[in-house]
């Protein structure tokens, strides 16, 4: 039975939020593509599950970049565009820091975030204020760049605070500001959604992150984040792109530096000119593409000189008795024994105990999000894959259970309530457990670290240095805008436009011909 | 605010890219393909793997026990006492499948001579597989298994160090592995099952659950039939009998037929149980949906026809009413992924791109948004008109 077509324009390797957003931009422009999904649902970590009945979010903690209707920020703007209608849901504060002497919830706005320190640590309202309207210039210069080439003078003349902060790690920068600790304590809880320390993290990703999350708040989907996978997988189909789940792609086939198709673990060969992976180029340069003799050394070394992202560990918990029996306030708390993130970061190098973790409760955004009488929560933590490494398959199980009581101890003594007494169902989620549902490369979900020596603005510089073989893209946490569900799009949308003007290139070559 | 003073450079984009070019430059050349994560995930969870049957022996005077290895002499994988392992058996040229609790402990699918068991009884007629297994299988043969599967297991940050298991006929499987996994001394808390059985010449795995010397390990026999010789508990396992074996805050775990299920959950109520200590095991493929509320009984003799589109082929096929979308593919020899059989892991998730169905309200675990998009788990979906679906090709 033949269930492929001959050719297809672009064939993309993963069905989740960076895979599917190359799919519908493609597809918008009448390309003929093919998604082959390894799961047998689209999403990847974005996605949910059901345990006694009831549905549970399985990652999503909160997405940036959507923005009001009708005031749509990049994400939103793109859904908006590509005609895929997500129910969003928007989050009602940035967060609740719990750190060492400091209980306070921060609300987004601007001024109002600034106002709200101001209030615990007085003084410091137009140093924090003068720090936020930065990130904003920061934010916004990226933003347009992003779109739009410009000359160097251009860039300075009209782009002065992005092109002054670029060399500087977001530790450099921040001290310049001349900030009471406890101020800047408050300044640091997402740090951890980007994930390298204060001085190591440029300063650039620091000030995108602030200016969207604080400037215009987050959102949730209504129906957990399998919605925003599952609307977009729709979408894409309506538009005619094939989507076939449960197919894992083992090979990549490129003949003279050129990609031609794929191979999957069912043994069709499939053909196409053009690859986009979501597979990280570690697992597509050592193992995925054949001949492995197409590999130039260059490649091994572009994958070596980086260091991995973050994976994840969550405990997340339906409990039997409502957020506000259980005294549980605020939708998201960040809870860290101190701030300093370079300690932190360093922690999540082992197996823990973790001093830093976020705490989800769904239902204060969604109060519907699980049945009368229960509430959600979750807490996560984002380790490096490097401690869990050593945990074989016979300890994991030990291991994952002793990291998850820490956290849950710890969040019961925070409340004041025994969690343990209340859980209906529990999921603990592992770096193990991303790589058996994802088959992302060391169960890593950040792609690969932001440090200066791997900065966006480099990356963005040499672009055209990381591309090894002719007709292969990639599309993930691992590609330029790094991790998170907004930049999983915005990954995607850029590995689909390297596509399109590759095919344009192509086109205009011929015709001059 | 003086951080101009300091931010004279603005060379820094220059900067920081010839630092990532120096970074790649001196990195190693060798190419690091092991992915030691990936390596404990396949640990736990390979997928299917081809299996050989290596010994049939009876387990009572009407149920047998198959013990299967790996066709490739492996180590079969990790997995919690009470999961199930999902087997496909190539009967006529058909890939059928059905989910079994598993037997054997854990730690006996560890190290060299790695196995697992399943026990099954012969059915009254209506169990084409449990026939199959009691009748033809025979040692050497293979089928393809994948284990371990499901969510009924001892959760040491959820459930209580006190378990009482009540069991009903074959659904002392996933018991017989706890109290095993326990006496190995692998697993630590007390289990008191109250195992249903009709008659005292008939009880599933008897042998086996004697030899258990443990002090953790309690089992309690109730008997429904007439069996005048018969010492112990009598009748159904009623809020009485679970009460007279329960510990303050036991957690109950429950394994059985349905018609036990059903009752199960009226003599829980009584005893004012939280829900978070009562953990059922999936119900399994409806026996009768034509009985469910809300069931157009007109419908239930029908038969319709079902377009199966996989990829860019498509395939028509006959489908009855009282029967789930699962069965239909089976029968017609299209191959579909499934695991419970009873709408809750989702393995057989299908889109249904047009007609009408009926979803089994005791075996609904979809996901909101697939709801509003027409997605069914297949195995509990029955065909109220023709339908066209899409399923993964497999």
């Amino acid at each position: 039975m033949k269930y492929y077509k001959d050719h297809y324009d672009v064939i993309v390797i993963g069905g989740a939020l960076a895979g599917l957003s190359s799919a519908l931009m493609l597809a918008d422009k009448g390309l003929d593509v093919l998604v082959l999904e390894r799961h047998n649902l689209p999403g990847g970590v974005a996605t949910s599950f059901v345990r006694g009945g009831i549905e549970i979010e399985a990652t999503l903690h909160e997405m940036m970049s959507i923005g009001e209707k009708g005031n749509r920020l990049k994400v939103g703007k793109f859904f908006d565009d590509m005609g895929v209608d997500i129910d969003w849901m928007k989050v009602p504060e940035c967060y609740h820091a719990s750190l060492p002497g400091l209980e306070v919830t921060l609300h987004p706005g601007l001024r109002k975030f600034a106002g709200e320190i101001d209030a615990v640590v007085p003084g410091t309202f137009s140093k924090v204020l003068s720090l936020l309207e930065l990130c904003d210039r920061v934010y916004n210069s990226v933003n347009e760049l992003s779109i739009h080439h410009m000359s160097k003078p251009m860039m300075l003349l009209k782009h002065n605070d992005f092109v002054r902060t670029a060399g500087y790690t977001t530790k450099e920068i921040l001290d310049t500001f001349d900030l009471p600790q406890k101020a800047l304590d408050l300044l640091a809880p997402y740090w951890i959604y980007v994930g390298s320390g204060f001085s190591d993290l440029p300063f650039t990703i620091y000030a995108v992150l602030m200016a969207d999350y604080v400037g215009y708040g987050s959102y949730i989907p209504r129906k957990f984040s399998h919605e925003i996978s599952l609307k977009l997988a729709e979408r894409a189909e309506e538009m005619g792109v094939q989507i076939e789940y449960r197919q894992h792609v083992e090979k990549i086939l490129v003949k003279d530096g050129k990609v031609y198709g794929v191979r999957t673990a069912r043994g069709d060969e499939i053909h196409s000119d053009y690859v986009i992976s979501a597979a990280y180029p570690n697992k597509v340069y050592t193992s995925m593409i054949e001949p492995l003799s197409e590999v130039p050394e260059k490649a091994i070394k572009m994958v070596n000189g980086r260091r991995l992202g973050l994976s994840a560990f969550s405990v997340i918990m339906i409990l039997d008795r409502t957020a506000e029996e259980l005294g549980i306030k605020d939708y998201s708390i960040f809870r860290g024994k101190t701030m300093d993130t370079d300690a932190c970061y360093e922690e999540l190098k082992g197996l823990g105990p973790y001093n830093y973790a976020t705490c989800i409760c769904h239902n204060l955004a969604n109060p519907d999000a699980t049945p009368a009488g229960t509430c959600s929560f979750s807490i996560t933590t984002l380790p490096r894959a490097d401690g869990w490494k050593a945990v074989g398959p016979d300890r994991i199980d030990e291991v994952k259970h002793k990291v998850a009581k820490a956290l849950i101890d710890d969040m019961s003594e925070y409340l004041g309530v025994d969690l343990l007494d209340h859980i209906l169902e529990i999921v603990i989620e592992t770096p193990m457990t991303i790589s058996h549902y994802t088959g992302m490369w060391n169960g890593c979900i950040y792609g690969y670290a932001h440090t200066m020596e791997d900065h966006i603005i480099a990356r963005l510089q040499t672009e055209e240095e990381d591309k090894f073989i002719e007709g292969l893209e990639f599309a993930g946490a691992h590609q330029i805008s790094g991790d998170g569900m907004g930049p999983a799009v915005t990954n995607g949308r850029k590995a689909a436009k390297l596509v399109l003007d590759d095919i344009a290139k192509k086109r205009k070559g011929a015709s001059a011909k | 605010m003086n951080y101009y003073g300091f931010l004279q450079d603005v060379g820094g984009a220059s900067r920081v890219t010839k630092m990532r070019r120096e970074a790649i430059e001196n990195a190693s050349v060798f190419p690091v393909k092991y992915d030691a994560i990936a390596e404990t995930a396949k640990a736990w969870h390979p997928g299917k793997l081809r299996l050989v049957v290596k010994e049939i022996k009876q387990a009572s005077p009407t149920a047998k026990t198959v013990r299967f290895v790996r066709k490739d002499g492996g180590e079969l994988p990790y997995f919690y006492a009470g999961q199930f392992i999902s087997l496909e058996f190539e009967i006529d040229g058909k890939t059928i499948s059905r989910p079994y609790s598993i037997s054997s402990a854990p730690f006996e699918a560890r190290g060299e001579g790695s196995f697992a068991e399943i026990t099954v009884r012969r059915s009254k007629g209506d169990g084409f597989i449990a026939d199959y297994i009691n009748d033809k299988l025979k040692a050497g043969d293979e089928v393809t298994g994948n284990m371990g599967l499901g969510q009924f297991y001892w959760e040491p940050l959820r459930d209580s160090k006190h378990v009482v298991a009540l069991a009903g006929g074959t659904g002392i499987t996933p018991f017989a592995s706890m109290a095993k996994e326990i006496a190995a001394g692998k697993l630590d808390y007390d289990l008191t099952i109250i195992f249903g059985s009709v008659s005292a010449g008939d009880i599933i795995l008897k042998d086996e659950l004697d030899r258990i010397r443990c002090d953790k390990v309690k089992i309690v026999h109730v008997l429904s039939g007439d069996d005048p010789s018969w010492q112990g508990e009598r009748g159904f396992i009623t809020a009485d009998i679970i009460k007279k074996y329960s510990a303050e805050d036991s957690t109950y775990f429950i394994c059985g037929p349905q018609a036990m299920y059903r009752f199960m959950r009226e003599e829980l109520k009584k005893l004012d149980i939280p829900a978070r200590r009562v953990r059922f095991e999936v119900f399994g493929q409806a026996r009768d949906i034509t009985a469910y509320d809300g069931y157009p009984a007109e419908k239930a003799g029908e038969t319709f026809s079902l377009t199966v589109k996989r990829g860019i082929a498509e395939d028509v096929i006959p489908t009855r009413a009282c029967e789930s979308l699962v069965t239909a593919f089976e029968r017609a020899g299209i191959k579909i992924d499934t695991a419970c059989r009873s709408g809750e892991c989702g393995f057989c998730r299908t889109k249904v791109l047009s007609g009408e169905y009926f979803v089994c309200p005791e075996n609904d675990g979809r996901r909101a948004a697939d709801k509003d998009f027409n997605y069914v788990h297949a195995c509990s979906c029955y065909p109220l008109s023709d339908m066209t679906v899409r399923i993964p090709i497999e």
